[in-house]
C-alpha cells in the first residue's frame, strides 16, 4: 500500500516533466510573447530597440530549449522565477492565490454533492414518474447555459434585485464566495444528477436487489445499505475527476466574480503569454490531477474490494 | 407506507450528502476563517466617516501594464495621472494644446535647449517643496529606469537652479514638451521614493494609502493641494476587469463612478439617476491595406474598400453611437486632425464603377467580381479582444459583399505573429493609440515609413517620406500640425489605410457625482473638482 | 405478497412488463424527435424565414414581432434565423466531436483495463497529460498551427476530452475484469479481443453512451467558449454558443439576443439527455 503510494507519486515526474515542457512549446507555438502583448495591450507602438531589450531581460532572446532547462534547472533549486508581467515572484504570488481558490472549490463541491446526489437518488428511485421529469428539466436548463449567465443572473437577482450579496466580492470571504460557488454548483449538479442517477438505476437493476426484495427485506434498507454504497464507486470517481477541473477552471467564474483565485490569474497569465506564470499554473494542474487520481484510486479499494490495486489476477 | 419510504430515502440521501460534505465543509471553514477577518464590502464602507467616492475602472491592472501608481514603471504612469496622485509639467488643453501645470512657463533658446520655470508654491504630499532640484532628481530616475521616456526625450543633461531647469537633449526633439506631458512625465518626491506596492508622493489633489496589485487602489486627500480643495475626503478606486460586473456593481451602488463599460449596457443608465462624460479619444479603429498583396495591391480594389465601409452605420448602429466617424487617424478633438482631412464616403454604387472600370466583372454570377481568372476575395485579419473589431469585421463582411467583394474573417488571438508574414492577409483591422502623446509624428513614423517598425502592409509613399523628414525638424506647432493634415491626406488618397472610427471614452456616474468630465487625452479624470452629493 | 413488493419497492413484475411497452414508446418518440432536430440542422437554409446573414441596420435590436418571432441582432439580422442556421453548425460539430471522443477515448479505455501492465501504465500517463494540461494553453496553441474556424475547436476539444472517456472505461473495465463470466470465456479459450467485444464493450456501453448525450451540452458551450479565443466559429457563421457568448452584454438590455440561441441549447440537449436516458434503460432491459 505505501510502495503503491510512493510508486504513483513518482510517477508524477515524468508527468510534470512532459507537461511543462508540452506547455513552453506549445505557447512558444503560439506565437506572440508577453513583450507583445503587452504591446498590443497598450495600444501604443514603441522601437524595436526597446523589444529587444525587453526580451534580453527576460532572458526571452535566447533559443527554447535553452530557455526551458534555465527554468527548469531554476527550478530544482526551489526558484520558480518572477513574472514576466508584474515582476513579482511566482511562486509566493501563486501561493497567495490559492485559499481563494481552495475555498471556492469546497465551497462548489459541498453545494454540488448537497444539490446532486440526494436529486439523484431521488429520480432514480421515482423513475419516469413526475418528480423524476422535474428533476431531469432542471438539469437540463443547469446543462444549456453557460456559466457566465447563470453567473450574471445571480448577481442580477441576488446582488441587484433583493440585495443580498454583494456583486464584488472584494476580499476573500465565505460570503463573497456564496455567488460564484452557487454558479459552479449549479453547473456541475445538473451534470452529476444525471451520473447519481443513472449510477443508482444501473444498480437498482441488479439480482440482489430483486433477490433482497424476494426475501422480504424493505427497499429502503436494500436502497441505503447495498445501492447506494455500490453506487458510490462511480459517483466518487466522477466528482474526484471534477475537482481537479474545479481547481484550475474556475476561470470564468472568478473573473465575472473578481474572485481574486488561481484561475483568474492563469487566464490573465495565458493571455499576456507570461511563461513563468503558466509553468506554475500547469504544474499546479498536473500535481492535483495526480492527487485526485491517487485518491480515487485508493477509494475503490476501500469501497469496492473486488478492484485490487494494480489488477492483480486472483 | 409510500410517504414513509419516501421521506425515509430522502432523509437518508440528505445523511449521505452532509456526511460526503462534512470533510468539504471543513476545508471551507478553514479557509474561510483566515480570510473572514478582512472580509467586507466596498458599499459598506462609503457610509464611514468623510465623504468617499468608489471608482470602478476596468483597465487598471498589470496586464495592461498598470500594475501600480509609480510613473517610472511602464504605463503606471497613467494610474498615477489618472487618479489624481501625479501632475505633469505642462498638460493638454480639451482642445489637446501644451499649456503650463505644475510649470508656469518655458522658453527655448535653441533647438535642443529648453529652459522651464517652476510654480513656486507647489508641495509634494510628502511635504517637500517641488523645487528644481527635485524635478532634476525626478526626470534623471526616470530616463534611467524607463526604457520609452529615454527614447522618447533623449535627455542628455539636466540642470537645476532654484524654481528654473534646464534640460538639453542629444537631438533636436520638437515634440519635447508633449513627451513630458506623457504620464510616465508626472514629477514625484525622489526623496520619499517609490514603496514596495508601487506607491509614489506626487503634488495631485489625493495622497495613495494603500494599492493591491490589479484590485484596488486607496486614495486620502491631499490637505495641502496647491490648486483648490479637494473635495472628497477619500476615493476608493477598484479593478473590475469583466465589463458586466462592472455594470451590476454600479446598479447595486456598490460603485459610485464606472469607466470602461460595455456599450450594450448604456441604456441602463440612460436616465435621471446617472450622468454620462464621453469624449472621443485617439485609439483608432482602422484598416492597413497589405501593398503585397496581388489583389490589394490593385489601387481600383483599395479605392472600392474605402468606399465600401458603412462607418457610419458601424459607428451609429453596431456601436449604438458610443463612437465616432473618423476621416484620418486623428480625431477631431486635434487642430490637425478629423474634418481637416478628406476621406472618401460609403458611396457602394461609385464603388462597383470604379471596380467595373478597372475590369472586375461578375462573370459567373456568384456574387463575387473576377479579373483574368482570380476571384475578388480578400482575407480580413483582426482580432476579438477589442469588442469593435469583430463587429467591423461582421459589417464589411456585408457592406462588401454587396458590391462584389468576398470578405474571408480570421478573427484570432495570434494576428500579431501573422500579421508580419504578408503572404497571410491583405487587409488587417486593428486599434491603436494613434497620438499618445498629442503629437501627430508618433503614428507616421510608426506605422507608414520604410524605417518603421510595424508597417504591417509595407506601404511607401516617396512624398511622404520627405514630408516625414521635415516633421522631424519642425518645431512650430502650426506648421507642424500643417505637415501632418498634407501626411494624412497621402495615406487617405493612395487608399493605404482606411480609418473607421475613433473610441468614445465614456464614465458613467450617479447623479451625485459631479466634476468628473472626460478629456480627449484620457489622461485626467480624478481631480480636486470631483464630487459627491 | 407481490402486492407488499411492489409497495415496499415501487417496482412490481407486472409494473416491469409494462414499462418495457412503455421504454418503446419512449424510445420511438425521443427518437423520432432527435431525427426531427437532425433534419432541421440538415435542411436549416431552407427552414430559415430570412437570409440569416442579410443585415438592415434600420431593423436592428427589434424585439420579438410577428415579422421576427426571435427579434434581431446589432445588426438587423433576423434572430430566428439565425438561430436555425447555428443549430447546423452548432448539432453537427458537438455530434462529430463527441462521436470522435467517445469511440476512441472507449477504445482506448477498455484496451487499457483489459490488457493492464505496461501498455496500460503508458497510455494512461499520456491521458494524465492530456487531462492534466490546461485546455486554455492547448486550445491557443491550436489556433496558431491551424488557424481559426469551427473545425479546429473541434480538434482541440477533442485533444483535451477524449482522456475522460478513457478513464471511466478502464474503471468499468477493472470491475468487470474479475467477473465470473470473463474467466469463463477466457477459460472456454476466448481471445483477448473477443472478450473485449462481446463481453465488456456491450456492458459498459450504457455509462458511457449516458455520458456521452450529456456531454452535448457541455461540448456546445465549450466550442463556444473557444470562439472568444478565436477558434470557434469565424463571423458570419452563425452558432448557438459563439451567440450567446457574443451578446453577453446585452442581457439585461435586449434578452433575446441571448436567450433565443439559449432555447436551441436547451431543446437540444434536452432531446437528446432524453434519448439517451430513454436508450439506456431500454439496454438495460434488454440485458435483463
Amino acid at each position: 500500500m505505501k510502495k503503491y503510494v510512493i510508486l504513483r507519486l513518482l510517477q508524477m515526474i515524468p508527468i510534470l516533466l512532459a507537461i511543462t515542457f508540452l506547455s513552453f512549446a506549445l505557447m512558444r507555438i503560439a506565437g506572440s510573447d508577453a513583450v507583445l502583448a503587452r504591446m498590443e495591450n497598450t495600444g501604443v507602438v514603441v522601437s524595436q530597440e526597446v523589444l529587444d531589450e525587453a526580451r534580453a531581460e527576460l532572458g526571452l532572446d535566447r533559443p527554447f530549449l535553452v530557455q526551458y532547462f534555465v527554468w527548469l534547472g531554476n527550478l530544482l533549486h526551489g526558484d520558480m522565477g518572477n513574472s514576466y508581467i508584474s515582476g513579482r515572484d511566482v511562486f509566493s504570488t501563486f501561493i497567495s492565490k490559492l485559499p481563494a481558490t481552495l475555498l471556492l472549490t469546497a465551497l462548489a463541491m459541498a453545494m454540488t454533492v448537497v444539490i446532486s446526489v440526494p436529486l439523484g437518488i431521488l429520480a432514480a428511485v421515482r423513475q419516469n414518474r413526475f418528480l423524476d421529469y422535474v428533476i431531469r428539466i432542471g438539469s437540463f436548463f443547469g446543462n444549456s447555459l453557460p456559466n457566465f449567465f447563470v453567473g450574471l443572473l445571480l448577481m442580477y437577482f441576488f446582488a441587484i434585485r433583493f440585495r443580498i450579496f454583494p456583486v464584488i466580492s472584494a476580499q476573500v470571504s465565505l460570503q463573497g464566495a456564496i455567488l460564484p460557488a452557487l454558479t459552479l454548483a449549479i453547473a456541475m449538479s445538473a451534470k452529476y444528477l444525471r451520473q447519481v442517477r443513472a449510477a443508482i438505476l444501473d444498480e437498482l437493476g441488479k439480482e440482489y436487489v430483486t433477490g433482497a426484495a424476494a426475501r422480504g427485506i424493505r427497499f429502503s434498507t436494500t436502497l441505503f445499505k447495498s445501492v447506494i454504497r455500490a453506487a458510490l464507486v462511480t459517483i466518487i470517481t466522477l466528482m474526484t475527476m471534477s475537482i481537479g477541473s474545479l481547481l484550475g477552471g474556475t476561470a470564468i467564474v472568478e473573473s465575472i466574480f473578481m474572485w481574486d483565485g488561481v484561475g483568474n490569474l492563469a487566464v490573465d497569465a495565458i493571455n499576456m503569454r507570461d511563461y513563468p506564470m503558466i509553468q506554475a499554473y500547469v504544474m499546479w494542474m498536473a500535481i492535483i490531477y495526480v492527487c485526485v487520481n491517487l485518491i480515487t484510486d485508493l477509494s475503490y479499494r476501500l469501497l469496492d474490494p473486488r478492484v485490487r490495486l494494480g489488477g492483480v489476477k486472483p | 407506507m409510500r410517504i414513509k419510504k419516501m421521506t425515509s430515502c430522502f432523509m437518508a440521501a440528505c445523511l449521505i450528502a452532509a456526511v460526503l460534505t462534512g470533510c468539504a465543509g471543513t476545508q471551507a471553514g478553514e479557509a474561510s476563517g483566515e480570510a473572514s477577518g478582512t472580509g467586507e464590502s466596498y458599499a459598506a464602507k462609503s457610509d464611514g466617516t468623510g465623504k468617499t467616492l468608489v471608482f470602478g475602472d476596468t483597465t487598471f491592472n498589470p496586464e495592461n501594464e498598470e500594475p501600480d501608481i509609480n510613473p517610472h514603471n511602464a504605463y503606471s504612469g497613467w494610474a498615477c495621472i489618472r487618479y489624481g496622485v501625479g501632475e505633469t509639467l505642462f498638460r493638454y488643453s480639451d482642445t489637446m494644446e501644451i499649456e503650463p501645470w505644475l510649470a508656469s512657463g518655458y522658453e527655448q533658446p535653441d533647438d535642443r535647449t529648453w529652459v522651464i520655470t517652476l510654480k513656486d508654491d507647489i508641495y509634494f504630499s510628502s511635504g517637500r517643496k517641488m523645487d528644481g532640484a527635485a524635478v532634476k532628481e525626478c526626470l534623471e530616475h526616470l530616463i534611467q529606469s524607463h526604457d520609452r521616456a529615454r527614447t522618447d526625450l533623449m535627455i542628455q543633461e539636466i540642470t537645476a537652479d532654484g524654481q528654473t531647469v534646464t534640460i538639453t537633449t542629444t537631438e533636436p526633439v520638437p515634440a519635447f514638451l508633449n513627451y513630458l506631458s506623457d504620464p510616465y512625465g508626472c514629477i514625484i518626491d525622489m526623496d520619499a521614493g517609490i514603496s514596495d506596492e508601487g506607491i509614489v508622493a506626487g503634488t495631485g489633489p489625493y495622497t495613495a494609502s494603500a494599492l493591491v496589485s490589479g484590485e484596488r487602489l486607496e486614495l486620502v486627500k491631499n490637505e495641502n493641494y496647491w490648486n483648490g480643495e479637494p473635495k472628497l475626503d477619500g476615493i476608493t478606486v477598484l479593478t473590475v476587469t469583466d465589463g458586466d460586473t462592472l455594470t451590476m456593481a454600479l446598479q447595486s451602488g456598490e460603485i459610485d463612478v464606472a469607466y470602461g463599460m460595455p456599450y450594450a449596457n448604456y441604456p441602463l443608465f440612460e436616465n435621471e439617476d446617472y450622468t454620462f462624460t464621453s469624449c472621443a479619444t485617439s485609439r483608432t479603429f482602422f484598416l492597413w491595406m497589405n501593398f503585397e498583396s496581388p489583389v490589394i495591391s490593385d489601387p481600383a480594389v483599395r479605392e472600392a474598400i474605402a468606399m465600401g465601409i458603412d462607418k457610419d452605420g458601424f459607428v451609429n448602429t453596431l456601436l449604438g453611437g458610443n463612437g465616432y466617424a473618423a476621416a484620418g487617424p486623428f480625431p477631431d478633438s486635434f487642430s490637425f486632425g478629423g474634418s481637416q482631412v478628406m476621406a472618401k464616403g460609403y458611396d457602394p454604387q461609385e464603388a462597383q464603377e470604379v471596380l467595373e472600370g478597372a475590369g472586375w466583372i461578375d462573370s459567373d454570377g456568384d456574387g463575387i467580381r473576377e479579373k483574368d481568372g482570380t476571384r475578388l476575395s480578400i482575407r480580413w485579419l483582426t482580432y476579438p479582444s477589442r469588442q469593435e473589431l469583430p463587429l467591423l469585421a461582421e459589417s464589411a463582411q456585408a457592406t462588401l459583399g454587396q458590391i462584389g467583394i468576398e470578405v474571408i474573417v480570421n478573427s484570432t488571438a495570434d494576428h500579431n505573429s501573422i500579421r508580419t508574414d504578408t503572404d497571410q492577409w491583405d487587409v488587417y483591422a486593428s486599434a491603436m493609440v494613434t497620438a499618445p502623446t498629442g503629437d501627430p509624428e508618433y503614428f507616421f513614423t510608426t506605422c507608414c515609413l520604410d524605417s518603421s517598425m510595424v508597417n504591417n502592409g509595407h506601404y511607401h509613399n516617396d512624398t511622404l517620406e520627405a514630408l516625414a523628414a521635415e516633421l522631424s525638424q519642425t518645431f512650430d506647432t502650426k506648421a507642424r500640425s500643417d505637415l501632418a493634415v498634407q501626411m494624412q491626406q497621402i495615406l487617405l488618397d493612395d487608399d493605404a489605410y482606411v480609418f473607421c472610427s475613433h473610441l468614445q471614452m465614456s464614465m458613467v456616474s450617479k447623479a451625485q457625482v459631479t466634476g468628473l468630465t472626460a478629456h480627449p487625452c484620457d489622461f485626467y479624470e480624478i481631480t480636486a473638482d470631483l464630487d459627491i452629493n | 405478497m407481490r402486492r407488499a413488493y411492489k409497495n415496499d419497492a415501487g417496482i412490481s413484475v407486472r409494473y416491469q412488463k409494462v414499462k418495457k411497452d412503455h421504454i418503446r414508446l419512449r424510445l420511438g418518440i425521443f427518437l423520432a424527435l432527435a431525427m426531427l432536430l437532425l433534419l432541421g440542422a440538415l435542411f436549416a437554409r431552407q427552414l430559415c424565414p430570412y437570409d440569416p446573414n442579410l443585415q438592415d441596420y434600420s431593423n436592428a435590436l427589434q424585439p420579438p414581432s410577428l415579422a421576427h418571432p426571435f427579434g434581431t441582432d446589432r445588426f438587423g439580422r433576423d434572430m430566428l434565423s439565425r438561430v436555425i442556421m447555428g443549430g447546423q453548425v452548432s448539432i453537427f460539430s458537438t455530434l462529430i466531436l463527441v462521436a470522435v471522443i467517445t469511440v476512441f477515448g472507449t477504445g482506448v479505455g477498455v484496451v487499457c483495463g483489459y490488457a493492464g501492465g505496461l501498455t496500460d501504465g503508458v497510455i494512461m500517463r499520456i491521458c494524465d497529460v492530456c487531462l492534466a494540461f490546461p485546455g486554455l494553453v492547448f486550445a491557443l496553441a491550436v489556433a496558431a498551427l491551424l488557424g481559426g474556424g469551427i473545425q479546429n475547436a473541434v480538434i482541440a476539444l477533442a485533444v483535451v476530452s477524449w482522456p475522460k472517456y478513457a478513464r471511466i472505461a478502464r474503471s468499468q473495465t477493472l470491475t468487470l475484469k474479475n467477473s465470473d463470466f470473463i474467466y469463463a470465456s477466457r477459460l472456454a479459450g476466448c481471445r483477448g479481443w473477443q472478450i473485449i467485444l462481446r463481453h465488456i464493450l456491450p456492458n459498459i456501453l450504457g455509462q458511457i453512451v449516458v455520458t456521452a448525450v450529456l456531454d452535448m451540452g457541455t461540448m456546445m458551450m465549450e466550442l463556444a467558449g473557444l470562439s472568444f479565443l478565436g477558434l470557434g466559429a469565424m463571423p458570419p457563421t452563425a452558432e448557438w454558443g459563439s451567440m450567446m457568448s457574443s451578446g453577453r452584454s446585452m442581457i439585461q438590455t435586449y434578452p433575446w439576443v441571448v436567450i433565443t440561441p439559449g432555447i436551441g441549447i436547451f431543446v437540444s440537449v434536452a432531446v437528446f439527455n432524453l434519448l439517451g436516458d430513454t436508450f439506456r434503460d431500454y439496454l438495460d432491459k434488454k440485458i435483463a
